[in-house]
């Protein structure tokens, strides 16, 4: 197996970010336009990554090469320095958690939780009872066993399935949008106890999302896809600080894009190059850019201010409400910008996820 | 890869076979029939004419006389509410239980010149002979109307139930009365569950063998002609008619289809149906039960009139308007004489046997069709469905054809005859149930449950078992029994392909009736029926 793979790099094997789970150069090509890939990325034992991005972005085709339901085109997926590439789902020993839980309808959820635990004997029959209750403990729906699976609330629903992905005890748990299919209340609490679980075990973790949100609050890590392409990787911080191209800039958090006469009265750009200020990194002063303020929204600690600068650039500023009104003249200074290659063309604007 | 190259070889494979077992056959008859003479008598005789024209019209009143029935119960049933509603809604689609043939000979017993409707009538006034023939196409189009008048009515009531109460009331706050409702939002969003319902009473009273053959007389359909001709052994003209029954029923399989217009629209509407309303005058609420009662007795007649023949002794019933005796003889009769439990056990093994391969195959072309999507799924779900489009007698002559040439190369071998012929031509006419019913089982199944299993460590074996399957389980079950009740109740091809070994129920009727042991036949009918509507009852739970 290693020599397929190449001996793993000694990089990997110390470092806290070792591979546990590597992909090299992985590759998905549905057609010559339609291509995943080349991904190639590390993720440490017992991380939690977000893989991010719009819907066609490629992200879901990822996980499902990660889970085997997808053969990938080239490239080679690795955990623990063990070539799984060509393994099937069945005896990958990855947990899965779908998108719609894919709960089997016909049996009850102590049923459900004991599939991926085989037993043929007796005596092994008491161990997986144990661990069907073990399994539904640990995400809080002890004593569930008998319960038919249209009986319960999306939310138990969805307990089921990750107690039914962790009993096989995985070595690495895969999540289709966990949570895009409860409602924003549920979501954000949900989001809390499934990391909480997640770190309980220890257990390394993929998961897809396509909030920014989400990936923040539940990723050690996040991938950021766009058009089947790696963008960037990284802790949450960098990549709101530090994006390295527009598109990250843009699409985690929201961003001011500025250019031409209205990006030299902020910062220092070159041509060729574009400015990029969080609304929240704007505010307003004496001098600095000088625009109109077209429309206030008021969102309860603060309000954005929507303001046209003179040569028709529109941008957000996160201020205090009571910082400007409609129609006043106002000027723009910036407390951090951040200078990317201009990868578009056209003014500039903003762009929220 | 080697998954890829198994799933091609077996898509390659199951298409041959699908391909040898339902288009084969018919393209040896077109062939046969093309090279042939026989186009000359068949263009130049006016008994070939009148039989063709005879088909079409009996077809085209069949649907008039079915929808005319059909869609004002529907509406009722759908719409009204008044004592009984959901006993009769249920009862009302009973005659879809039974089998043509049995079906045809109630309808003997009871309207028939010596059933209990003409005796009661010759007694009551006294006539020398019996009032009426139940002959001619007018015979032909009762039966018709009364078994394919369900078509209709389960096809609207659906429809129906589909319907949006918001549309309804949409149309209402715009200011349209009842009336325009009707016509302008309820008729069109029904639109294709009527045109569904016209294609199936359509092809099935195109294909329809039992009623022209037992009440027909004089007076011939394709269907019946064609088998005439093969029994008078002129089988290049039988394969011309054949040819000609087959182009008919594909054009007008393509002209109907232009008319059944878009599902979506109804699909639409995702809304709760309509609440029935109940009828406040008393006057029409009472009228309508007792209309609703008084047609449950008639729907119900002929399955009594079964149970009642079946129970009258040979030779004890003469010229008394009710039988003298009733026992138990004829059931006797039929479970200990070894010859006549012969053509039950045969018709159990060869239905079984057929509808076992037919799951089976609809099985591995739905798992090719739907999860691995093969280039070739077009073709394969094509075949599975093609010998709906076409009536029985096509098939039956077809495999009588192919199948009685001992000719390895060109994959026909001598099964005319030996017991392997019935039950494949069962298999062909059971494909279309099967096949229909999984594959919209297997499309509705979410493929992550599958993956699901898989993730779990699920091999493919124990996925298959303890997840594809249950999921499919009803409409698998749905198509399975589907298959098998036809398969049993079969006539079409029995009376071309059966052997004195072979034959099976629907033969051993037809002879006891030409031998007058009427209650035998019926007892055969009764025992036909109680065993469709068992299994149909068990196909259908959930």
């Amino acid at each position: 197996m290693d020599a397929l793979v190449g001996p793993a790099r000694p990089r990997d094997r110390e470092g806290p970010l070792s591979g546990f789970l590597a992909l090299r150069a992985i590759e998905k090509r549905w057609s010559p336009e339609i291509a995943v890939g080349p991904v190639t990325l590390d993720i440490a034992r017992g991380e939690i990554l977000a893989l991010l991005g719009p819907s066609g972005s490629g992200k879901t085709t990822m996980l499902r090469l990660l889970a085997g339901f997808e053969t990938a085109d080239a490239g080679r997926i690795a955990v623990a320095n063990e070539d799984v590439t060509n393994v099937p789902p069945a005896r990958r020993r990855f947990g899965m958690v779908f998108q719609h839980y894919a709960l089997f309808p016909h049996l009850d959820v102590g049923e459900n939780v004991a599939f991926g635990l085989h037993a043929s004997r007796n005596g092994e029959r008491a161990a997986v009872e144990q661990k069907v209750s073990q399994a539904l403990a640990l995400v809080d729906l002890a004593g569930f066993e008998r319960r038919k699976v249209h009986e319960l609330s999306g939310g138990q629903q969805q307990r089921v399935a990750v107690a039914r992905a962790l009993a096989p005890e995985p070595r690495v748990l895969l999540l289709d949008e966990p949570l895009s299919n409860l409602d924003p209340a549920l979501r954000e609490r949900t989001r809390r106890e499934l990391r909480q679980v997640i770190k309980r075990i220890g257990i390394t973790t993929v998961f897809v999302t396509h909030e920014q949100e989400e990936a923040f609050d539940l990723g050690d890590r996040i991938a950021v896809l766009n058009g089947g392409r790696l963008e960037q990787v990284g802790p949450s911080n960098d990549l709101y600080e530090r994006p390295v191209n527009l598109f990250v800039a843009t699409f985690v958090g929201r961003a001011n894009v500025f250019r031409g006469a209205a990006a030299r009265a902020l910062g220092h750009t070159r041509d060729g190059q574009v400015l990029v200020v969080r609304p929240e990194r704007l505010q307003f002063g004496s001098a600095g850019l000088a625009g109109v303020v077209r429309e206030v929204r008021y969102t309860g600690p603060a309000a954005f201010f929507l303001v046209e600068s003179e040569d028709g650039q529109r941008f957000e500023v996160l201020a205090e409400p009571h910082a400007a009104r409609v129609d006043e003249r106002v000027h723009v200074g910036a407390t951090r910008v951040i200078v990317l290659p201009d990868s578009r063309g056209g003014g500039g604007g903003i762009s929220s996820p | 890869m080697t998954r890829m190259r198994a799933t091609t070889l077996a898509a390659i494979a199951v298409t041959l076979l699908l391909a040898w077992l339902v288009l084969y056959p018919i393209i040896v008859v077109a062939a046969d029939a093309a090279n042939g003479t026989a186009w000359h008598d068949f263009f130049t005789r006016p008994g070939e004419w009148a039989a063709l024209w005879a088909s079409i019209w009996i077809s085209l009143a069949s649907v008039v006389l079915a929808a005319a029935i059909g869609i004002p119960l529907a509406f009722l049933f759908e719409w009204f509410d008044f004592p009984g509603r959901k006993t009769l809604g249920g009862l009302v689609a009973l005659p879809v239980v039974l089998p043509p043939l049995v079906g045809v000979i109630a309808f003997l017993f009871l309207y028939g010149e010596s059933g209990f409707i003409a005796r009661a009538i010759q007694a009551l006034f006294k006539l020398d002979e019996a009032p009426w023939q139940l002959q001619g196409p007018f015979a032909i189009l009762l039966v018709h109307a009364y078994s394919m008048y369900v078509y209709f009515y389960l096809f609207t009531r659906a429809g129906l139930a589909r319907l949006d109460v918001t549309m309804l009331e949409a149309a209402q706050a715009l200011g349209a009365d009842r009336r325009r409702t009707l016509w302008r939002v309820v008729v069109p969003l029904v639109r294709p569950s009527l045109a569904g319902a016209a294609m199936l009473t359509f092809m099935t009273a195109l294909g329809s063998f039992s009623a022209p053959y037992i009440f027909g007389g004089g007076f011939r359909v394709m269907t019946t002609q064609i088998v005439a001709t093969k029994l008078n052994g002129d089988l290049s003209l039988a394969m011309v008619e054949t040819v000609v029954l087959a182009l008919v029923a594909v054009i007008a399989l393509l002209i109907l289809r232009r008319t059944e217009g878009n599902d979506i629209l109804v699909a639409l509407g995702k809304g709760i149906a309509p609440r029935p309303r109940p009828i406040r005058r008393a006057g029409v609420r009472r009228l309508t039960t007792i209309a609703g009662w008084g047609l449950a007795v008639l729907l119900l007649l002929p399955h009594l009139t079964l149970a009642v023949v079946s129970l009258v002794p040979f030779g004890s019933w003469t010229t008394e308007i009710l039988p003298p005796v009733i026992n138990f003889d004829n059931y006797r009769r039929l479970f200990s004489e070894a010859e006549r439990l012969r053509p039950l056990l045969n018709s159990l093994w060869m239905a079984g046997a057929s509808t076992a391969a037919a799951v089976v195959l609809a099985l591995i072309a739905g798992w090719l069709v739907v999860r691995r999507r093969v280039w070739l799924r077009r073709a394969i779900e094509g075949l599975l469905v093609l010998p709906w489009a076409l009536p029985g007698t096509v098939f039956a002559i077809a495999l009588a054809t192919a199948f009685s040439v001992h000719a390895p190369w060109a994959l026909r071998f001598v099964l005319v005859g030996t017991a392997v012929i019935l039950p494949l031509a069962y298999l062909v006419r059971g494909l279309p149930l099967t096949g229909r019913g999984l594959l919209a089982a297997y499309r509705q199944l979410d493929p992550s449950l599958e993956e699901a299993a898989a993730s779990l460590g699920a091999g493919r074996w124990r996925t298959l078992t303890r997840v594809t399957l249950p999921q499919l389980r009803p409409g698998l079950a749905a198509g399975a029994s589907l298959a098998f009740v036809a398969a049993l109740g079969d006539l079409v091809a029995s009376i071309v392909l059966y052997t004195y070994e072979t034959r099976p129920i629907s033969i051993e009727i037809l002879s006891s009736l030409r031998l007058t042991e009427t209650g035998v036949a019926a007892a055969f009918g009764v025992v036909l029926m109680i065993v469709s509507a068992v299994v149909l009852g068990v196909g259908a739970r959930r």
